[in-house]
């Protein structure tokens, strides 16, 4: 009887939530992968794993430990 | 409201037709009442309007999934791997461990970097929390849980607390401090509580604020100071796995997937849904927005990982291989966006190139599977842990 009630909320919720998901704003695939390109490209001097950054600015480079005898 | 209805039964007058019978009581527009449940049942039946009964509400919910499909059909006028064709290749990719961090009693199931670019939390099955410098491999705090598998942990954006939750279905924050007599667990501070295993959790842009995601299939927004829930976010059909903040200069969205292979993509403010998109075969254990916050990849248990573009509201990209079997159990993007790290249940980690959809290179050296990957805030490195009990960097 609940059992009825709640079925018949919950799919109302999902048609209502269907509608909001129809309607929304979609731009084409191309723009947003244009986009997208567009990022990496202005960002991908900044990453230092995409271009690689020399050994002396890497900040996990392995140690070299300078024994002075002195 | 709650993901739990508790019925309390009791014997009185109903508030309706006044006769003395079993009551049940119930909540119409935030009005508490007592009513019989013959009045329920009536009342129930009187709320559906005319045409409307439960198959007919199913049909129109089918008609629109269609028409979204359609929808999103239509403005599928290319594929990103050919708008990728006239960008560069990326040249050969090394990549080495620098740093193994070793020091977890059992499997490393989560972690966090901290701003600084340096420190990194991680958390264990064993109940250990650890806070590790990754530069030098010292470890400069350790926090034991009350509890065992703690499968999410964060990194204040200040540097000067984490969080962390798990079995003990709540999230609790502790504040780092540098004083070595302090007990840290006197210190802490329980600020969520679910009916389920806490699955992540994330400080939104300041301290004030986590966002949680639980295996009782729920996000919830809550203030650490006073420990109140400040949203919750409902819709999933099963556990949610995983969350993640949209970054910043995009606004007030997050996007959560899970057990149910949805990932959804919700507004903070409200606690609405504005997207869901449910392409993936099985549960999606990680998703991580795009450093543009338009798009975010997913990482699934059906051994793919797909880039969704919010804009365009569809699915752009898979990155997926035959010789892939082994379940993604996380995923993150580089500084760029170029690249897409993804870790595996076949310990190994693949790197894919993100506009071009190929594999670039794949990392050996896990003894067991990778359960977290996290890039450094600036780029520089990134972070593995798997259940082999050690961390990589």
């Amino acid at each position: 009887m609940s059992n009825n009630m709640t079925k018949t909320a919950e799919a109302r919720k999902a048609v209502e939530q269907l509608k909001l998901e129809v309607n929304i704003n979609r731009i084409k695939v191309s723009k947003a992968a244009a986009d997208l390109l567009a990022f990496c490209e202005t960002h991908a001097k900044e990453d230092p794993l995409v271009t690689a950054v020399p050994s002396s600015e890497n900040p996990f480079r392995e140690k070299k430990l300078f024994c002075i005898i002195l | 409201m709650c993901d739990q209805t508790f019925l309390a039964i009791s014997f009185g007058p109903c508030d309706k037709c006044v006769k003395t019978k079993p009551l049940m009581n119930i909540y119409i527009k935030t009005d508490q009442f007592n009513y019989c449940s013959l009045c329920v049942e009536m009342m129930a039946n009187e709320g559906l309007r005319d045409n409307e009964t439960l198959s007919s509400l199913k049909n129109e919910s089918e008609t629109l999934k269609c028409k979204l499909e359609e929808e999103r059909a239509k403005l599928h006028d290319v594929e990103l791997h050919q708008v990728a064709d006239r960008v560069d290749a990326l040249g050969q990719f090394v990549m080495k461990t620098r740093r193994t961090l070793k020091g977890h009693g059992n499997k490393v199931l989560c972690m966090d970097w901290c701003k600084d670019k340096r420190r990194l939390v991680s958390s264990s099955q064993d109940g250990k929390v650890i806070v590790w410098d990754a530069f030098t491999t010292n470890k400069e705090h350790a926090v034991t849980m009350p509890c065992t598998w703690v499968m999410a942990c964060a990194y204040a954006p200040s540097g000067c607390a984490i969080a962390c939750g798990g079995l003990d279905n709540k999230c609790s924050v502790y504040p780092l401090t540098f004083d070595k007599n302090e007990n840290m667990a006197a210190k802490k501070k329980s600020v969520a509580m679910h009916t389920n295993y806490l699955s992540a959790c994330s400080f939104t842009n300041s301290d004030m604020q986590i966002l949680t995601a639980s295996g009782d299939g729920t996000c919830a927004l809550w203030d650490v100071e006073s420990g109140q829930l400040l949203q919750s976010f409902h819709g999933h059909a099963a556990d949610v796995l995983c969350l993640d903040l949209a970054p910043s200069e995009t606004g007030n969205t997050f996007v959560s997937g899970g057990c149910d292979k949805k990932a959804m993509v919700w507004d903070l403010r409200s606690g609405q849904c504005i997207q869901s998109f449910e392409t993936h075969d099985s549960d999606i254990n990680s998703v991580r927005y795009y450093p543009s916050g338009d798009a975010f990849a997913s990482a699934s248990d059906d051994a793919t990982c797909r880039l969704y573009d919010l804009r365009a509201d569809r699915e752009v990209a898979i990155y997926s291989k035959e010789s892939i079997i082994f379940g993604a159990s996380s995923v993150d993007f580089s500084l760029s966006g170029r690249l897409l790290f993804t870790g595996y249940n076949d310990y190994t980690i693949n790197v894919w190139d993100v506009l071009k959809g190929t594999r670039v290179s794949i990392l050996f050296g896990h003894e067991n599977r990778v359960s977290t990957l996290r890039v450094s805030p600036d780029g520089t490195a990134f972070c593995s842990g798997s259940w082999d009990h050690t961390l990589r960097v």
